[in-house]
């Protein structure tokens, strides 16, 4: 087993750094000792549970459901599990409707995103103050995210029925449509709704992190700021922004993986209709699943984990370097 | 030393592992347990299948069960896993849908010959029987009831709108609809089915302009061989469809799926809703609307006064992989004859399986007269077995479900759509061969 066998040696080769540059001798005097073969094996040994427990929980069905995406897995015939190559990859490729999935993805991402940082960033500048029960207003605002996303989508496709929702009814109440709009029936509006959802739910994520991360800002800043003449928009983007870009980059990224990897509330909401106007990759994952194909679903799940992480370390890359240039 | 916790250490991990693995094994006394899972779990369900289950514990001593509910929307999936890995499963509820798939891999123990000479079939309809038995004669599942579709209306607003009695053909259900429907006053005609599952009610309405030219062992296929969807009374059918929800829907309704369409019926606001009998129960309960203000009535036929009933069904079925098979089936004939039987369908609002159920007065009066009247005029209600079991059932009713959508949202036409699906059917029935 490879985890087991090469753990040893890259434990060992820190520790043998780290003993010559304090001159051979780590702390405490105590001579290094000897790298054998028994000791290795007793290592091994004790690493021997905690690798088999990840190996058999969590890399084997990782492996498991990998390989599947090269064969044709079909829960409704288990009889033919043949190897296909890369069938089920064209197979998501050539599906008419994947053009629709990925640009539906790109405006879910990108429309839940942005307004959820904007508004998330006013409250948590907001609830920073100090004001009257302030302690009972961030708990209310923290709320939603304690909420099933699923349940949110069920809620939020009672509240947007054309018909019976409080949506229109106070949209009509307030003047300012005139007749009944069928939100999640008309594909111009289904996204609309679906995107007002999911920024309701995910404002309180960046208002939380935001929020700790103003905290930490030394309150002598802003007073040597204001000493020197500072207006509020200055202060607010010379001290307040830069002073939180790291927590800022990291939460966006954050919330970036999870809103694409977030189908809860789509499904709850829509099932990703109406003609699979609110279809995102992660939705189609699923109906792909409940036809039954995991061999495709699971080709879809391999391209999602590829292009996240190719995703994920160009935006680490590309942050790491600002803050590099500022140093 | 050392070297003894070493290997301490990695027994342990192992023993710990292995027994994770293994499964129960049969009580020292002779006491057998059974692991029974439903799917289609509800609260209400789950109390009277207990209750049953105690009943049956009564009677045999040596048998315990313990019932597995998963939650409804998962439950499927979470028996396929169980079923896949070969135990844990001894009784389960199998449906038309999954009975396909799961005894094509293998997992579903056929109890035909444990059923043989059963007292408990003479007792069952037609109906029942015939859905117990596959196309090769094997039992996969003893059917517990059936899910059938029957119009539910309303009296008063039928009244108001000058006609006296319920539509009876797709056409009159049209011309009703229309003349009730008045989105500015929020009343509306029907509750269109649009969203998840929309193909159901889109395919009745086929099956109904066509009727006696329906294969009865095949659905969606004509008795000479071509799909349903390829004859020209299917545009008819679809054109008739498509008015309905242009001219008496609310125009939501695209995305319509079952809570929606219960919940248009049952608030008062809507008139006509095609559904299956379990929403009694639901309506019976609505505040909006008082019992003599609905009605239901047999599903509404085509222009030659015909209609198919698109029966649905589920029952008690034994898994392959199951140690205690004999015990099982016990239980599967329990929950399928008398008194057990029959407290299932009532309080479930299913269509029952007992023949005795005609001459019960809980089905001669009220809302469930209709479901009777169609059992007993086969000639008018043509029995025809939907092929909800083939292996693709799920793609299709993706692929339909989102075509339906398409055609109601003006972004395809009636032939087009039908065209798309004579194609997918005739593509798939070659294939098969």
């Amino acid at each position: 087993m490879p985890v087991t066998s090469t753990t040893p040696s890259k434990t060992a080769a820190p520790a043998e750094g780290a003993a010559s540059r304090k001159g051979g001798l780590p702390r405490g005097g105590r001579r290094k000792r000897e790298f054998t073969t028994r000791r290795g094996l007793a290592i091994a040994a004790y690493m021997a549970p905690a690798a088999l427990f990840v190996a058999v929980f969590t890399y084997y069905p990782m492996v498991a459901g990998g390989q599947m995406a090269f064969r044709n897995w079909k829960l409704t015939d288990l009889t033919d599990t043949s190897w296909v190559g890369l069938r089920n990859f064209a197979d998501v490729f050539a599906d008419p409707a994947w053009g629709t999935v990925l640009g539906n993805t790109a405006v879910w991402v990108v429309g839940s995103i942005v307004p959820q940082l904007v508004i998330g960033f006013a409250l948590a500048l907001w609830l920073r103050r100090r004001f009257v029960l302030r302690g009972l207003y961030q708990a209310l605002i923290f709320f939603p995210w304690a909420i099933s996303g699923f349940l949110i989508g069920i809620l939020f496709r009672w509240m947007f029925n054309s018909e019976f929702g409080v949506v229109n009814d106070l949209l009509q109440k307030a003047g300012l449509i005139d007749e009944p709009v069928a939100w999640l029936a008309d594909p111009d509006t289904a996204m609309v709704a679906v995107l007002v959802a999911n920024v309701w739910y995910g404002v309180t994520f960046f208002a939380i992190m935001i929020l700790a991360a103003l905290q930490s800002i030394p309150d002598e800043l802003y007073e040597a700021a204001a000493l020197d003449g500072a207006g509020k928009a200055r202060t607010l983007f010379r001290i307040t922004i830069p002073y939180i870009r790291t927590t800022l980059a990291l939460t966006v990224l954050l919330r970036v993986i999870w809103i694409f990897n977030f189908p809860d509330l789509i499904f709850g909401m829509t099932g990703g209709g109406p003609n699979n106007e609110t279809h995102i990759v992660t939705t189609w994952m699923i109906k792909i699943t409940q036809q039954g194909d995991y061999g495709r679903a699971s080709a879809l799940g391999l391209l999602v984990v590829a292009a996240l992480l190719v995703f994920a370390v160009f935006f680490l890359m590309a942050t790491r370097e600002k803050k590099g240039a500022r140093a | 030393m050392r070297r003894r916790t070493a290997v301490l250490t990695l027994g342990t991990a192992t023993a710990l592992l292995l027994t994770g693995c293994s499964t129960m094994s049969p009580d020292a006394s002779g006491t057998v347990t059974l692991n029974m899972v439903e799917s289609l779990t509800n609260p209400t369900r789950t109390a009277l299948l207990k209750d049953l289950i105690a009943d049956f514990e009564e009677q045999n001593p040596k048998i315990k069960v313990n019932l597995v509910s998963p939650p409804t929307e998962q439950a499927d999936q979470k028996l396929q896993q169980m079923l896949q890995s070969g135990s844990g499963v001894d009784v389960l509820e199998v449906r038309d849908i999954t009975v396909g798939p799961w005894s094509n891999n293998g997992w579903l123990y056929d109890m035909k010959k444990d059923l043989d000479g059963w007292k408990g079939w003479e007792a069952m309809t037609e109906n029942a029987v015939n859905a117990a038995k596959d196309t090769k004669g094997r039992t996969y599942f003893v059917p517990y009831g059936f899910y059938g579709l029957s119009l539910f209306y309303r009296t008063d607003l039928i009244e108001k709108a000058g006609f006296d009695k319920p539509p009876a053909t797709w056409e009159e259900l049209l011309e009703q609809a229309k003349a009730i429907h008045d989105p500015s006053a929020r009343r509306y005609g029907y509750a269109f089915r649009g969203g998840a599952n929309a193909n159901s009610n889109a395919t009745a309405a086929i099956e109904a302009y066509l009727a006696d030219d329906v294969d009865p062992a095949n659905g969606f296929k004509l008795k000479d061989g071509r799909t349903i969807f390829a004859a020209p009374e299917a545009e008819d059918a679809i054109e008739n469809y498509l008015k309905l929800f242009e001219q008496a829907s609310p125009k939501s309704s695209v995305s319509w799926g079952y809570p929606e369409m219960v919940e248009a019926f049952s608030n008062g606001s809507t008139a006509f809703l095609l559904q299956d009998p379990e929403v009694i129960a639901t309506v019976s309960e609505s505040k909006s609307i008082s019992k003599d203000q609905w009605g239901t009535a047999p599903l509404v036929s085509g222009p030659g006064g015909k209609t198919v009933q698109p029966l649905a069904t589920a029952g008690w079925g034994v898994a392959k992989g199951s140690g205690h098979k004999a015990e099982a089936v016990k239980l599967v004939q329990f929950l399928s004859q008398g008194e057990a039987s029959t407290s299932f369908t009532k309080k479930n609002s299913l269509v029952p399986i007992l023949k005795s159920a005609t001459s019960d007065p809980f089905y001669k009066s009220g809302p469930w007269a209709s479901y009777v009247t169609m059992t007993e005029q086969p000639d008018k209600y043509l029995v025809v077995t939907q092929p909800r079991g083939v292996s693709w059932w799920a793609e299709w009713q993706q692929k339909a479900d989102a075509d339906v959508q398409k055609l109601v949202l003006g972004k395809t036409s009636p032939k087009e759509l039908l065209a798309g699906w004579d194609a997918f059917w005739t593509e798939k029935w070659q294939q098969e061969q």
